[in-house]
């Protein structure tokens, strides 16, 4: 999980423009700046890119829900990772 | 049947009730689904109309277990195609009714709440293609599309969500204090809905006659009477159509809790919105969310892979063509898109707005702007006065809100 959430950091630090950004699983989007509708498809674009995973619809849907953090995120990669071995 | 019939809160009433001693799922499953079956067969008016409903379940779950089979994306963008035609001309939008027989056109189907199971049919299909969706059943399938809770106007549910209550139904009220608030929601949305919408509806409706008399009858209309109605049109209509709507999804988020299913929220106190996109995150918020997961950002997504440089501002074709789909799906005629277009522009400025503080005030001083009460105060008048323009081509068609318009200016000038 570290791995993963060191991995997505660099993405966000690379999306956000913002090399200070630190991130921590309880983060939402409401605690990122400039986390909107169109930054939040070129996080996926980038993520997609970095890791070599592919998110469904429904997924990018729910991560962009109010409830959803940088944990569940963290989580849903380190799982579609998992299940590509 | 209006859910703020006696007939319908009466049953509503019963089958809560007796829902928490009914003996286990199956028995609970049972009862939604006849009380599902019976509301829909009061609604449906003819033959023909049975059979539409008829083809478009069955294609819809025939479709699913295909794509379960066979993960198609040329399967499904033939269905949804099709699907998309059959709707277009069942509700008679006239981008395809040109070119089709009379005879075809005189068919009388109406299926009440179509433009809601269509869209609750898209995402299924889309899901279910990319693997979101575990084994759907057609006994669960029906019931996610005729679920009387969500049939006739919303919320617009996942069917994920839908499946994890429906498997279990269980008691999801489970104090004093939750049942009455459930309660007490009950009736305040059938006092929105029935009672204060109801007055706005009527203030709305003598303005808008008074507005709408024939050209020569207008000069009679003093100025000031005239800008009275003009801004009882203005204000009424948007909280008249706020009060009913949300008094509805108050009526069925509520009715649907007493019988163990959990809807989602469809408002959040949208006149409070700062901007136009904050609007459609308060407004219809299960609409703003399909039209955002389901066409904004798959072709935004597209856009950006193809075309990464380009893509902030192609995003403003997105905008348009996502509200340009929100506002045809209300209806077929030319005020809905003049509606949706509006929201389009809305949501380009405020996008644009943003972008200019970014670049002239950076991120701590964006920050420092959105904080400052006395912008957020100006900003939410603002949003409300644009809803309200917006939403004076809402209710009538385009000559007679023009008609309307120039009524109040001849008075006036």
């Amino acid at each position: 999980m570290n791995i993963v959430r060191g991995q997505l950091q660099d993405v966000f630090r690379d999306v956000f423009s913002d090399p200070a950004l630190v991130l921590n699983d309880g983060m939402t989007a409401e605690d990122i700046e400039g986390w909107d509708s169109i930054t939040h498809i070129n996080l996926i674009i980038a993520i997609e890119k970095r890791m070599g995973v592919k998110f469904a619809t429904a997924e990018i849907s729910r991560l962009k829900e109010d409830s959803s953090s940088v944990g569940d995120l963290v989580e849903l990669v380190a799982g579609k990772l998992k299940s590509s071995k | 049947m209006s859910l703020a019939s006696l007939q319908f809160l009466t049953a509503l009433l019963i089958v809560a009730t007796a829902f928490p001693y009914l003996p286990g799922l199956r028995w609970r499953q049972a009862t939604l689904a006849i009380c599902n079956a019976g509301f829909v067969y009061l609604l449906i008016p003819n033959g023909a109309s049975w059979l539409a409903l008829g083809a478009f379940l069955a294609s819809g779950y025939l479709t699913y277990l295909l794509l379960r089979k066979w993960p198609s994306r040329i399967l499904l963008s033939i269905y949804l195609f099709l699907l998309v035609t059959t709707f277009l001309i069942i509700r008679k939008y006239e981008i395809v009714t040109m070119y089709l027989p009379e005879s075809t056109l005189a068919l009388a189907v109406s299926i009440v709440g179509l433009s809601y199971m269509l869209f609750r049919q898209i995402q299924f299909l889309v899901d279910a293609f990319e693997d979101q969706i575990d084994q759907a059943s057609w006994w669960g399938y029906l019931n996610y599309q005729l679920n009387l809770f969500t049939l006739l106007s919303g919320p617009i549910q996942r069917y994920q969500d839908f499946q994890e209550q429906w498997n279990r139904l269980d008691i999801v009220l489970d104090d004093r204090h939750a049942l009455r608030m459930a309660y007490f929601r009950l009736l305040m949305g059938l006092i929105k809905m029935t009672i204060i919408a109801t007055l706005f509806q009527s203030i709305y409706q003598r303005s808008a006659e008074a507005l709408s008399l024939p050209a020569g009858s207008a000069a009679q209309l003093a100025p000031i009477s005239a800008i009275g109605h003009f801004f009882s049109v203005f204000y009424s209509y948007p909280l008249y159509l706020y009060l009913n709507f949300s008094g509805y999804c108050d009526i069925v988020i509520a009715g649907a809790l007493l019988v163990g299913l959990i809807l989602p929220e469809n408002f959040d106190r949208p006149y409070l919105a700062r901007n136009v996109i904050d609007y459609w995150t308060r407004w219809h918020r299960t609409l703003g969310f399909w039209i955002r997961d389901y066409l904004f950002l798959p072709l935004y997504k597209t856009i950006a892979e193809r075309w990464p440089k380009r893509a902030e501002s192609l995003a403003f074709l997105c905008y348009f063509f996502a509200f340009f789909v929100a506002g045809i799906w209300h209806g077929p005629t030319l005020n809905f898109v003049i509606y949706g277009l509006l929201q389009a522009v809305g949501v380009s400025a405020a996008k644009l707005w943003e972008r200019h503080l970014l670049k002239r005030r950076g991120r701590v001083g964006l920050k420092e702007y959105l904080q400052s009460p006395k912008i957020r105060a100006s900003a939410i008048a603002g949003t409300l006065h644009f809803e309200c323009f917006s939403l004076l081509f809402f209710p009538a068609d385009v000559p007679t809100t023009l008609h309307m318009l120039r009524t109040v200016w001849r008075s006036v000038i």
